[in-house]
């Protein structure tokens, strides 16, 4: 879907500025990293490059990026997501910009909610604190016939940990860098509380809250058309519960960078500006349902607009209720010592000693090397 | 001249093996005694033995290396003798499903490990509706209380050695009934003209016939043992909390995943190592047998 549509919009691009043609290259999302890494010691990196944001911290450090600050206007700049320019910049510098953007929240059953009593807020300073959620996941489990009312999508793998939990790490006022925080183990022993408890569906077939086996799904902004098609006027979209500091979200998604291989930056600024209007962002986010990742397209996105289903998301994108993975060189480090963390952790390993170890690990491979300066 | 034909037909396979396989060790080798980090802009350093000195004391390492060795104990006699009863059980010549039962239980070598580690993802699927679950409660008349195999501490490594015992035992199978058929048909007779019974037959002409066939089939389940990974990488991801992680396993979330090339190249100097010494035990073991 998105190749078509970017395919497209190439051609219009083409047409209506002419110059140097620009050659588009799809590669297999699997290996993206390895096959990026083996073109930038190759030097062969092409012009421009989109990749999924949290590896921009690398590549910036690795030196394969040159800084946006010239190439994209001023206008350009301040109509993008703040989402997306705190995704792009790297030491003060900006480096990438996003088409589209990603959201967090919980899909819950309005009949289910009601039936206990829970209140349903929809705007993230309302979220439900912590402590509230624990007593709602244990209200419903009380109702549900196997007792397992809580959609975590333990069927997706690797990144999944990090976007979907480490969010919950900064609403407790920690981050992925203080493992061994007392703030990080309250937060995963919630956690592992909700799974040892039996609150939690493994969602082996991805369909838990479309098969109605749980009340509340904790998931992206890429289920609505399946849960909205499901369940209709019985879906609500609640924000992700406060675990003290306020409810946070993740976000990130694509972005596009222009490489320090580039010769015609002018072209490729160009390119990247095209890509920004309005009727670009409107087609590739009304093809894969993100949220559009410039505020002017917001407005006119019927889904993400002022009284757009999907507001929610908009909200916490542009009103700092979003926390960006952590714009370090050490992210694909981070990413698998938390994940593996998260796992272990949610298979029932005791909490301190995990984090105690992930901490220790961050540690030693910050000192390996010699802080990413 | 003689020598350099001799030289010639062994260049195609030789220039291979150095290439693919004795260079890139070599480079390990070199690269294990530094702190490479996989793209990383910083000067890669001589850290001399400091990543093998961090792998002994490593208990992720020490875990999952135990792992290996548990995996090898447990498959190896199994595989084995399993692999040798069903190849005992299709060496009938001129039975007319034998060619029919002997593609069936080689089937799951041919398949891919992605696709059988999906299979048996969905046999293991916890809860009253798992297949295997409610297969063990049918069999237990309802006693057995659903378990969540492949992420319970205690059975998700069994719960790997299954699979992989389902998906290998075909191959070995296979290489015995091979070794079987070498076996002249005159031993057996002259044995029951001297009035030996089915079994020691068995004992003491199958047995002793098929040992270097046996030694082989053992050493190459256990090389296999040791660099278990697709099953790993699909089903568990080494978890729960490290109970099914593998040597294997261990070394490439070090290089693809963390970037740490040193520690990954000291981990396949370990794993060589390792490789190597058994090979060498086999040579031994087959070498003493045969005199």
């Amino acid at each position: 879907m998105e190749r078509r549509i970017l395919t497209g919009q190439l051609k219009r691009f083409q047409r209506e500025h002419p110059g140097p043609p620009v050659q588009l290259t799809f590669l297999p999302e699997g290996s993206y990293n390895s096959q990026v890494q083996a073109a930038a010691l190759a030097q062969q990196l092409p012009d421009v490059l989109e990749f999924d944001g949290p590896l921009l911290y690398r590549y910036a450090w690795q030196g394969c990026l040159q800084p946006l600050d010239l190439l994209i206007t001023e206008s350009t700049r301040t109509n993008l997501l703040p989402s997306l320019e705190q995704q792009g910049t790297f030491r003060g510098h900006l480096y990438s910009v996003g088409v589209f953007d990603s959201g967090l929240a919980l899909y819950g059953r309005k009949s289910l909610l009601n039936r206990v009593g829970a209140r349903l807020p929809d705007r993230p300073e309302d979220a439900w604190s912590v402590s509230e959620f624990s007593r709602i996941l244990e209200d419903l489990s009380r109702e549900d016939p196997d007792g397992q009312v809580l959609d975590l999508k333990l069927n997706y793998q690797g990144e999944w940990f990090t976007y979907a939990f480490s969010p919950a790490l900064a609403s407790a006022g920690t981050d992925l860098a203080h493992l061994g925080s007392p703030a990080a183990n309250r937060v995963l022993s919630r956690f592992q509380d909700w799974q040892s408890h039996g609150l939690v569906d493994p969602d082996l077939d991805d369909a838990a809250f479309l098969e109605g086996r749980v009340a509340l799904s904790w998931v992206g902004h890429w289920e609505y058309p399946r849960y909205s098609q499901r369940w209709g006027s019985d879906l609500c979209l609640l924000p992700l519960p406060d675990f003290g500091q306020g409810s946070r979200s993740g976000q990130g998604s694509w972005n596009w960078a222009v490489t320090s291989n580039c010769r015609q930056s002018g072209r490729a600024s160009e390119f990247l500006e095209f890509l920004l209007e309005d009727r670009q962002v409107l087609e590739m986010t009304a093809g894969n349902g993100a949220v559009p990742g410039t505020l002017s397209a917001i407005e006119q996105s019927p889904l993400y607009r002022e009284d757009g289903p999907l507001r929610l998301f908009s909200i916490q994108l542009t009103q700092g209720w979003c926390q960006p993975r952590p714009a370090t060189p050490a992210y694909p480090f981070l990413t698998s010592v938390f994940q593996q963390a998260m796992q272990d952790v949610l298979h029932g390993a005791p909490v301190s000693r995990v984090l105690t170890a992930a901490a220790q690990d961050i540690r030693q491979d910050d000192l390996d090397n010699q802080g990413y300066r | 001249m003689k020598n350099r034909s001799a030289w010639a037909m062994l260049a195609p396979a030789a220039i291979g093996l150095v290439l693919f396989v004795l260079l890139p060790f070599a480079a390990s080798l070199v690269l294990s005694l530094t702190d490479l980090s996989l793209g990383s802009p910083n000067p890669t350093r001589w850290v001399g033995t400091l990543q093998y000195r961090r792998l002994l004391v490593d208990p992720a390492v020490a875990r999952a290396l135990g792992n290996n060795l548990r995996f090898a104990l447990v498959i190896v006699p199994m595989q084995t003798v399993l692999a040798l009863a069903l190849a005992c059980l299709l060496h009938k010549p001129g039975w007319r499903l034998a060619g029919f039962y002997r593609a069936l239980f080689f089937a799951p070598v041919v398949f891919p490990m992605s696709l059988v580690a999906v299979i048996w993802r969905y046999l293991y699927a916890p809860g009253v509706t798992g297949p295997l679950n409610r297969l063990l409660a049918g069999v237990s008349l309802g006693h057995w209380q659903p378990r969540d195999f492949l992420h319970d501490p205690q059975l998700a490594l069994p719960a790997l050695m299954l699979l992989s015992l389902w998906q290998g035992v075909g191959l070995q199978m296979v290489i015995l009934l091979g070794g079987l058929q070498q076996i002249p048909g005159d031993l057996y007779e002259a044995a029951a003209l001297d009035g030996a019974g089915p079994l020691q037959r068995f004992r003491w002409v199958t047995l002793p016939m098929l040992r270097n066939t046996l030694v082989f089939t053992a050493l190459m389940t256990t090389i296999l043992a040791f660099r278990v990974f697709d099953q790993v990488q699909i089903l568990t991801h080494g978890g729960p909390a490290g109970a099914t992680s593998t040597l294997m396993f261990e070394l490439v979330r070090s290089a693809f995943e963390r970037l740490q090339m040193g520690r990954a190249c000291a981990l396949t100097v370990i794993f060589v190592f390792i490789v190597v010494l058994l090979t060498s035990l086999q040579r031994l073991v087959l070498g003493r047998l045969s005199r």
